[in-house]
């Protein structure tokens, strides 16, 4: 057991006149002066964003406001920075309201600065709407004994967190914590999302019935991420790698400080972990490509799939599988615009609990233990 | 399909990706091309669910270039869309047309086509599964089958795959749908044909079986025991719209009540299903047709009403008879309203009369399933209107997609007088409106194979069987003008009095 830390004291006045301040402004917000036309109010769950700097928040408003367009929802975007000297909570609530200016979803943003934050879990309690779900997205550094984060997730159906910010290490201690309760939260990742259309091409390479044998014979995996030389391996290339890894039935093992990778025919498969160099467009430790290189001694194939650019921004795929067979070719798949918004609804679609996540952070775990860097 | 020999996609949730193929359109210079299937196509591929290795097809009589057909697709696209064309995703979509021409009754046309699938196998990954959607009259289906086949363009269920699409009107009776249905199954198994009723694919039908079995609340009070009856209705604002000549060959019993009507109602008054699955599904719908009273002669007279607009006015506009209508006869006795009193006929339904009518040039555009419930068994109070209004739940299919139930509470002030007051929900209000088309879904299921939103032959046949007796009696009675009714009402006075007689009426939704 953890001791729950008392919250530290707050001086100046009191916050409920903060609460009150919103709780009034949304009820405003559907006030409807004589002439106007009505607005409607939609909403199906509750979604709650905290994020641990101003700039992430900034980021990732449009992205609320663009899925609480499709799922409509009371979206609460908390901001906290528990180091600044000021204790001060404030916010204020607004309409996102779809093109036709008729259906509209609610944001409260919430800052909550100093020893404040110890109240933002009291305070977006009384800013939710009973009744409904409630998903917590957590956008910064993840510690499971946080009692911030622990009394947000007691209210939520499902915690959605991005290894971008954090760990995996965190994400597996965070779906242990999950396991452990008695009521149960589904864990995802926003970095797993990005990565299923990865996925999905890596398994195009063993679809067709010539190639499917070709899976277990894996020689040569490669794998680029957007870094400088020698950075660590970042969650999505981690996670590409555990997927691949616990699908094809590889294990792991170190010799002589050195981590080698075995199939389950006993041979062994080279890991290639590289580096190019990152569009300042694109975050950090993204994926850039990935190759497999596969042989049976007759038949020889590799795939690959990359990013590619379009000007400044990566937003196309290009998959090409090279293989004396009609399989053999190429397509491109155009990623689209807003892709966080993408990735955060797509999340929210899937469902709560995902076997091959906990397999694929438990083998990258082994990886993040040794440090895995790129070349 | 190899997915489970592959250990890539084992707990792979990816999108809801169709199986890489061709889709191949017969009658690709047609309207339902242009309007509803590349629009819904398109709509798929922004949407990243169209798999990626995938080429569509059109075949039509008109000579023209693939350049030219993928230009008019776009302008279809661009007019029909629920969304807006992207020019670049426009341009990745577009490489996938192509076309091919030729006359549905000549042989070469099928082997042009095979040679030109099998290229596109090589160039695009289509992996021999084809998708034919046969967007042509019922009359062209045997040319087209018989051709694919001599082609050898169809294979099994499996990979690679070979299915069929095919729209409706699938016959004009229970003998003419068999035929059609042996012609079919002459060339494609029953698991390789998708019959499309694209109601099956509108969001509201869909959440049908959702309301009814996600929801705890409300599936014991479906029955018998609380149900006093059921309405549902098929009203439409416009008239034949240029197709008379269609009209005149159909009849409102046979273009709405035969099948999407009775679809309705089959997703009302089924059991659960045991699962989601096609079949599970299907066979439910079936015992329901299979419960449905036979209309004996004698009783299609007292349970069954037509008529026929004649002049009168819709949304304050003067408009045409019927009959004033361009290629319509002037002594037509083509029915433009139906109303049936159905009886089904099993332990949950027995003694529950549901009323379905459908309609042309009526008073507005609506579809809804109002399930009305029985009065309390004691009236306490006294409403200002002579008594308490029994509790309804509507289901509107169209337009203002959603859920309204109807019950009765008290005015605030000293007095206790009651009021109906609806609580109500649409969908456009909780989800915005930019909902997929009933084809996008639809496709995409095909392209997946799963036909849980498709007919199946029994169902075809079971509804034919059941209606048969309608249009026989019809026949026996000598076609007889059906009475008119006023562009603009709810129906002949006659359909007031089927149900005044069971001391109901009609709701004016």
């Amino acid at each position: 057991m953890t001791e729950e830390a008392s919250p530290p004291s707050v001086s100046h006045a009191p916050m409920s006149s903060v609460i009150a301040r919103l709780e009034r402004e949304l009820r405003d917000l559907w006030k409807v002066e004589p002439g106007e036309p009505t607005r409607s109010r939609a909403c199906t769950m509750n979604l709650v964003v905290v994020t641990t700097s101003p700039a992430i928040t900034e980021h990732y408003l449009p992205i609320v406001d663009e899925v609480t367009q499709s799922i409509p929802s009371r979206a609460i975007v908390v901001t906290m920075t528990p180091n600044d000297p000021e204790s001060s909570l404030d916010g204020e609530a607004q309409a996102i309201c779809g093109v036709d200016n008729l259906t509209c979803s609610e944001r409260v943003t919430l800052r909550a600065r100093g020893a404040a934050c110890a109240r933002v879990e009291s305070a977006v309690e009384s800013l939710m709407v009973p009744e409904l779900g409630t998903t917590l997205v957590w956008l910064g550094r993840i510690h499971v004994d946080d009692p911030v984060f622990r009394e947000l997730a007691e209210y939520a159906q499902r915690v959605i967190l991005d290894t971008e910010y954090t760990s995996l290490t965190s994400l597996l201690l965070l779906s242990r914590w999950a396991r452990d309760r008695r009521s149960k939260i589904g864990i995802a990742d926003l970095a797993w999302t990005r990565i299923a259309v990865w996925q999905e091409m890596c398994a195009r390479f063993f679809d067709d019935p010539q190639m499917t044998p070709l899976a277990q014979k894996v020689e040569v995996l490669r794998i680029v991420q957007m870094s400088d030389p020698g950075a660590k391996l970042g969650a999505e290339g981690g996670l590409l790698l555990g997927w691949l890894a616990t699908r094809l039935g590889w294990r792991i093992e170190a010799l002589g400080g050195e981590i080698r990778f075995r199939r389950g025919d006993g041979k062994a498969v080279k890991v290639e972990l590289a580096s190019v160099k990152r569009p300042p467009s694109v975050a950090p430790l993204a994926l850039a490509s990935v190759t497999l290189r596969a042989s049976d001694g007759a038949l020889t194939a590799t795939g690959t799939v990359t990013r590619d650019f379009d000007g400044d921004v990566a937003d196309v795929l290009r998959y090409r599988l090279d293989v004396n067979l009609p399989a053999s070719g190429e397509q491109t798949v155009r990623l689209g615009a807003n892709k966080g918004a993408r990735v955060l609804e797509r999340t929210l679609h899937r469902p709560a609990h995902d076997e091959a996540l906990a397999e694929a952070v438990a083998f990258a775990d082994k990886l993040d233990d040794d440090g895995a860097v790129v070349t | 399909m190899n997915d489970i020999a592959n250990p890539l996609r084992q707990g792979l949730q990816g999108d809801r990706t169709g199986d890489a193929c061709a889709v191949v359109i017969f009658g690709a210079s047609g309207d339902l091309t242009r309007r509803k299937l590349m629009p819904a196509l398109y709509n798929l591929s922004v949407s990243r669910v169209l798999p990626g290795s995938f080429a569509v097809v059109g075949v039509a009589r008109r000579k023209k270039e693939d350049a030219a057909f993928a230009a008019e697709m776009k302008e279809g696209v661009a007019k029909h869309s629920r969304r807006k064309v992207d020019p670049a995703l426009w341009d990745d979509f577009e490489r996938s047309i192509s076309y091919v021409c030729g006359d549905f009754n000549v042989q070469k046309t099928y082997d042009d086509l095979r040679a030109h699938l099998q290229k596109l196998d090589g160039e695009r990954g289509t992996r021999e599964n084809r998708l034919f959607y046969l967007a042509v009259p019922p009359s062209e289906f045997g040319p087209i089958l018989q051709g694919l086949r001599e082609a050898k363009l169809v294979s099994g269920a499996s990979q690679p795959w070979t299915r069929v699409v095919i729209e409706k009107p699938f016959g004009h009776d229970l003998a003419s749908a068999q035929a059609l249905n042996d012609t079919v199954a002459a060339v494609f198994r029953e698991s390789q044909v998708f019959r499309i009723d694209h109601y099956l694919g509108k969001e509201t039908v869909q959440n049908l079986l959702v309301f009814r079995f996600a929801n705890s609340m409300f599936e014991p009070l479906w029955s018998r025991e609380h149900v006093d009856h059921v309405q549902i209705t098929v009203a439409e604002e416009i008239g034949v719209e240029g197709r008379g000549k269609f009209y005149e060959q159909t009849g409102v019993t046979k273009d709405i009540v035969e099948n999407h009507l009775m679809q309705l109602l089959c997703l009302t008054a089924m059991e659960p299903p045991i699962s989601l699955s096609a079949d599970a599904v299907r066979d439910e719908k079936v015992k329901v047709l299979r419960s449905l009273r036979q209309m004996e002669r004698r009783v299609v007279g007292e349970c069954v009403v037509r008529g026929q607009y004649g002049r009168g006015f819709v949304r304050a506009d003067e408009v045409p008879g019927y009959r004033e209508e361009p290629d319509v006869a002037k002594d037509s006795t083509v029915e433009t309203y139906v109303a049936l009193k159905v009886n089904v006929d099993n332990w949950r339904w027995g003694g529950v009369p549901f009323y379905v009518r459908a309609g042309k040039r009526m008073a507005r555009r609506v579809t809804e399933i109002a399930v009305q419930f029985k009065s309390v068994p004691h009236p306490l109070f006294q409403s200002p209107d002579g008594g308490i209004t029994p509790n309804v739940l509507a289901l509107r299919i169209q337009p203002d997609e959603g859920i309204a139930v109807r019950f009765t509470s008290k005015e605030p002030g000293q007095h206790t007088i009651l009021r109906d007051v609806a609580m109500d929900f649409r969908y456009g209000a909780a989800f915005g409106s930019n909902t997929p088309e009933a084809y996008e879904r639809l496709l995409l299921d095909a392209m997946r194979g799963e036909a849980t939103l498709f007919t199946r032959r029994d169902e075809v046949e079971e509804q034919w069987a059941f209606m048969d007796h309608v249009f026989d009696a019809w026949r026996a009675a000598g076609n007889v003008p059906p009475p008119t009714y006023s562009a603009g009402s709810w129906g002949p006075d006659a359909a007031d009095d089927l149900l005044a007689r069971d001391g109901r009426r009609w709701r004016k939704p």
